[in-house]
């Protein structure tokens, strides 16, 4: 192996690292090691001077490996990295020694912290020893998307991608578009009629040249990677099938949400009471115009109860974020087409943020709606009246704003359900590679940063797929998955990480093991060579198969066998 | 001079190495015994890796990774968990005792839990003393 | 057991100005902001919450409501505008209507128009019968003397019987109070601790101190003023009388003090009706009719009372007379129909609540000291 010129820089941070470690000590010890032809300490290696001093040290002791005893490398690696790449040397070329937050910052003793840093800055040396240059990667960009659901999101992000003249494939599993927005009739908090906001959108839709609607229809299997997907999409029901093969460079998953199964909850009786319906029962009625108890006559007592399902110990423990207004949003519908009725809200919390949303809750109480705030933990419970009152039920609240327990009069009951992720979302998750969390939401890249990203690059997510959602927030959501991708399409190509598993087609023997473990399916068996060979667009670099390659086959770049070895025996 | 033993920790990238930073950046304390490799998944640990350490002189090896149903590879540390009871009957077969493996789940928000973790294996290798294993592990295998 | 909550109460308690209480969402800033309120009686959230819910019964049985003065605090510092102070000033005028077993006082409430009618058909009935005595009994061109149009032996005897069955009514709303809010009460309040605090009613009577608790002391002071100019003009006029009537020197032991109650009554009829026309202060922001019935026959009452005065000690018997017609027609209307079923009631029934509410709160608290050993026996 040929003499490596490695230059070694202990950062003192300030006295973060200083205070705890001798950093002259450490670079004392470094500069001892083979290779090593410059080991410096400094007050602040990230500062413009630190970064300045490796540049120079690569020009002119002619460096060809760096290491930067420093921070954690998920802090300043990719600084580093572009001051190599600003003295010429491929970035791949460092290796950073955790030796603040995993050192000075953890340890009491500053004997032991110093050996230790002294550790890590050797196994670093070691290790750097081995790096091999790695270039970045592109691919071509397919400017085509698939839309899985067709309801606002889908609809909304179908319009946007088409309006800039790419081609969309609009799937939607019903006959119909429109998904769950379809079954409302008015919308909070401005009271606009959720018919129009979809009639005119899905007319757009049905125009636009560029969007192939496929009604009655699922997505069967997505294979490929970003830019380079294959969808199978499986349109009719039994009988008569037909499939559609896309080629398509990006996904946006718009699933939505089921609404929760009232007959769940016990105390409500729900399925047992004829007058006791879920929010949806009462959209339909609202959309026919007629509101009556099963015995045809309007009530005079409706009671609304808040959180069915959602902000629960049993059911589930999230708020479902939109039933709050939309139960305002029915005291108000039930108001006005029952002028004389008595409205009762029963909640637990009121969430009325959102624009608008406070107003309509004033509003609300204004057109005496009568709230009362049950506890969460200590449902309301409905039962039959008896001859004497003139009202079907009597709901128990025990009231925390009064602390007194109350029986209300009610003729129609509203459960307000709470949205709960779909049953098959599952299946969904698994077919273009995305995360699920507890509650069967799908997991956005970062819950603030990049909340319509994935894990799996190119497949996007928007609505209440992703957690329980409003109109308004759906349609961002989807208008911003839209965006990402028309980014994608405008640079025409993708770059892809230069860390990632590649086969050794000469040590392979095609057991396959490795096909079965890949959780990207990125790994492929060549029939005719006999052999797998890695799509290193779909890898992500996490090193399952090298690990358990049993002819050692398989190296993870930038995570080899040999530079881990060296690491461990620096350590050591 | 007390025996300090010397352990080598394999941490996931995602969440265990995320995990050990927040111990630093909250100012926890705990023992020194540890020394860290970053992996990009606890299934990037090779048995090989383990054996290698002990070889090199570890008294202890750490294996951590995001708890199950988190994996940043959506099912890397499953394999991890499945990969591990092999991999101590494998270490008793060199005369490794299997306490001085460990595999454990820390997330990126549990800086807490790595820091205890660590205390913790660091006095149990201490009670058990020096790992004797080496010689097993240096022989060459054609000569056993 | 759970209450059977009435949705009526609300729509009820409109025709007494709690119209706006429907936009409280019980944030507490009004209990919070009230300088009265405290332990065990915080107000005015929760009586607002008896009254969102229809607790009809919790809200007659409810003190709370006269223990306000109306400050306006609570109104001011609502973030959503309920007028915490205006709903509390309802209650009271709805209390009133509860206490009065009659119906009256509801009619009167609900109907401005009904209240109006009463009022005529009162003043005319008055007027017809003065008219009629003094036709009978004396001279109109005399005041004073042996024939005068109406000997003050007359008029104070007809004060007398008046007095009395005004007071046997009020007495009976007395009794309706203290049987919904201590009577059928679950708090048990011993009879020794009514005699042994019995000097409250009193002094919460005539100093009206609680008032004096509030930020703004002006208030306190125009409605002491008033109350005492009001109970010195009561206690002239059904023992003194006669010493009015005759002259026409002027006595000035009772006349000082007449004029004085006079300035009085006028100031303060005249400062209130002032500031509900410009509605300076947040408790003259909203009116009731009845506020406004109540003070302009209080004005009414005062001015023909210091005119028919003056006229008398000028000499003009006649126009005294007529006058004195005019003010009774004022006078026999006020106090039949608004001390027992309207505002005037509330100057038996705020006293009583401060008393009531006192002896309460003594109860609450012994219960909670007694309850404590137990409480702590149990946790040890």
């Amino acid at each position: 192996m040929e003499e490596r010129r490695i230059g070694v820089y202990v950062c003192n941070c300030g006295t973060n690292i200083a205070k705890m470690v001798d950093c002259e000590a450490v670079a004392r010890e470094a500069e001892q090691l083979p290779g090593v032809v410059a080991a410096r300490s400094y007050k602040y290696m990230c500062s413009n001077p630190g970064q300045e001093m490796i540049q120079q040290d690569i020009r002119d002791l002619k460096l060809d490996r760096v290491v930067v005893a420093a921070c954690s490398p998920r802090m300043h690696e990719l600084t580093f990295r572009g001051a190599l790449q600003g003295a010429g040397l491929n970035p791949y070329f460092l290796e950073m020694a955790n030796i603040r937050e995993q050192c000075s910052w953890v340890h009491e003793d500053a004997r032991a912290a110093t050996s230790k840093a002294a550790a890590l800055t050797r196994a670093a040396v070691k290790r750097v020893v081995f790096h091999e240059p790695l270039e970045k990667r592109y691919v071509d960009m397919c400017p085509a998307t698939l839309v899985i659901g067709g309801g606002v999101a889908g609809i909304t992000a179908a319009l946007e991608l088409a309006g800039a003249d790419q081609p969309v494939y609009l799937v939607e599993r019903e006959d119909h578009l429109g998904g769950n927005v379809a079954r409302v009739d008015l919308t909070a908090p401005y009271l606009d009629s959720a018919r129009d906001i979809l009639a005119e959108r899905i007319a757009r839709v049905r125009e636009n040249s560029n969007i192939r609607v496929l009604l009655e229809s699922e997505v069967q299997q997505v294979t490929g990677f970003v830019g380079n997907f294959t969808a199978t999409i499986r349109t009719g029901r039994d009988g008569e099938v037909a499939t559609t093969e896309a080629r398509i460079g990006s996904v946006i998953v718009c699933t939505g949400y089921q609404p929760f199964d009232a007959a769940r909850v016990q105390s409500y009786g729900y399925g047992w009471f004829p007058n006791v319906v879920t929010s949806f029962d009462f959209e339909r009625m609202l959309r026919s115009g007629r509101i009556v108890t099963d015995k045809g006559a309007p009530p005079r007592y409706v009671a609304i109860v808040h959180c069915i399902g959602s902000r629960s110990q049993e059911f589930h423990p999230y708020c479902s974020r939109v039933c709050c207004m939309t139960a305002l949003k029915y005291a108000h519908e039930a108001k006005s087409a029952l002028p004389e009725a008595y409205v009762y809200d029963l909640y637990i919390d009121m969430h009325a943020f959102g624009k608008g949303c406070e107003d309509f809750y004033r509003r609300s109480a204004e057109i005496k709606t009568i709230f009362l705030m049950y506890r969460k933990g200590s449902a309301p419970e409905i039962r039959q009246a008896g001859p004497k009152y003139d009202c079907e039920m009597l709901i128990r609240v025990n009231d925390q704003l009064s602390g007194e327990e109350v029986d209300i009069p009610a003729d129609l009951v509203v459960l307000m359900v709470g949205m709960e992720s779909r049953e098959d979302a599952g299946k969904v998750a698994r077919m273009v590679n995305i995360s699920q969390d507890k509650d069967g939401w799908f997991i956005e890249s970062h819950p603030k940063l990049d909340p319509v990203a994935t894990t799996t690059d190119g497949v996007f997510i928007a609505g209440a797929c992703q957690a329980p959602k409003d109109i308004t927030d759906s349609v961002a959501q989807a208008r911003a998955a839209a965006a990402r991708i028309l980014g994608k399409i405008a640079r025409g190509r993708i770059e892809v990480d230069a860390v990632f598993a590649e086969v050794d087609e000469e040590r392979c023997s095609g057991c396959r093991m490795c096909n079965e473990l890949c959780p990207y399916v990125a790994i492929e068996y060549d029939e005719t060579k006999k052999r797998s060979h890695v799509i290193s667009a779909l890898c992500k670099a996490c090193g399952t198969c090298v690990a358990s390659c049993p002819s050692g086959a398989i190296k993870a770049r930038h995570f080899t066998d040999q530079q881990i070895f060296a690491q461990i025996e620096g350590v050591l | 001079m007390d025996f300090e033993p010397k352990i080598v920790g394999f941490l996931c990238n995602w969440c265990s190495y995320t995990g050990a930073d927040l111990a630093g950046t909250s100012r926890i304390k705990y023992e020194p015994n540890v020394r860290v490799i970053r992996v990009m998944c606890s299934a990037r640990v090779d048995p090989t890796f383990v054996l290698k350490a002990f070889e090199q002189g570890a008294d202890g090896v750490l294996i951590c990774g995001c708890h199950p149903g988190d994996c940043h590879y959506t099912e890397g540390n499953y394999k991890t968990m499945r990969r591990f009871p092999l991999l101590k009957r494998l270490l008793g077969d060199y005369g490794i005792e299997p306490e001085r493996v460990r595999l454990e789940w820390v997330s990126a928000s549990e800086g807490h839990r790595f820091a205890e973790i660590v205390n913790d294996m660091a006095a149990k290798i201490r009670a058990m003393g020096p790992c004797l294993a080496r010689p097993a592990l240096t022989e060459d295998p054609a000569q056993r | 057991m759970a209450i059977l909550a009435n949705p009526r109460l609300v729509g009820e308690l409109e025709h007494y100005g709690a119209g706006d209480v429907v936009k409280c969402y019980h944030c507490g800033n009004c209990s919070a902001a009230c300088p009265f309120s405290k332990e065990p009686f915080i107000f005015p959230r929760k009586s607002m919450r008896y009254l969102q819910m229809g607790l009809e019964d919790k809200l007659r049985g409810n003190l709370e409501p006269w223990l306000c003065y109306y400050c306006g605090e609570c109104s001011e510092q609502c973030p959503r505008e309920a007028e915490p102070g205006e709903v509390m000033m309802s209650m009271r005028r709805w209390l009133t209507a509860q206490y009065d077993f009659t119906g009256i006082s509801k009619l009167f409430y609900k109907s401005w128009k009904a209240e109006l009618s009463a009022i005529v058909a009162v003043a005319l009935l008055t007027g017809l019968g003065f008219w009629w005595w003094g036709a009978t009994h004396g001279d109109i061109r005399h005041y004073d003397g042996p024939q005068a149009f109406l000997a003050s032996s007359f008029v104070h005897a007809f004060d007398w019987i008046m007095g009395g069955v005004l007071l046997a009514l009020l007495l009976t709303n007395c009794a309706r109070m203290w049987w919904f809010s201590m009577g059928r009460s679950r708090i048990n309040v011993p009879l020794t601790e009514y005699v042994r605090r019995a000097w409250l009613l009193p002094v919460h009577f005539l100093t009206q101190k609680r008032y004096r608790e509030c930020e703004k002391k002006r208030p306190w002071a125009v409605h002491l003023a008033l109350m005492l100019s009001y109970v010195t003009m009561l206690v002239l006029i059904m023992f003194f009388l006669h010493a009015f009537q005759e002259g026409p020197e002027i006595s000035w032991p009772h006349h000082s003090l007449g004029y004085l109650a006079t300035i009085g009554l006028i100031g303060a009829s005249v400062y209130a009706l002032r500031g509900r026309i410009r509605r300076s202060e947040t408790h003259y922001k909203h009116s009731h009719e009845t506020d406004w019935i109540f003070l302009i026959l209080l004005l009414y009452v005062a001015v023909t009372g210091i005119v028919q005065h003056a006229l008398h000690r000028f000499g003009a018997g006649h126009a005294a007379n007529i006058l004195y017609l005019a003010h009774m027609m004022g006078v026999v209307p006020m106090l039949v129909l608004e001390v027992p079923f309207s505002k005037w009631a509330h100057l038996a029934y705020r006293p009583l609540a401060m008393y009531f509410s006192e002896l309460q709160g003594a109860a609450i608290l012994a219960r909670e000291k007694s309850a404590a050993p137990a409480v702590r026996a149990r946790a040890a």
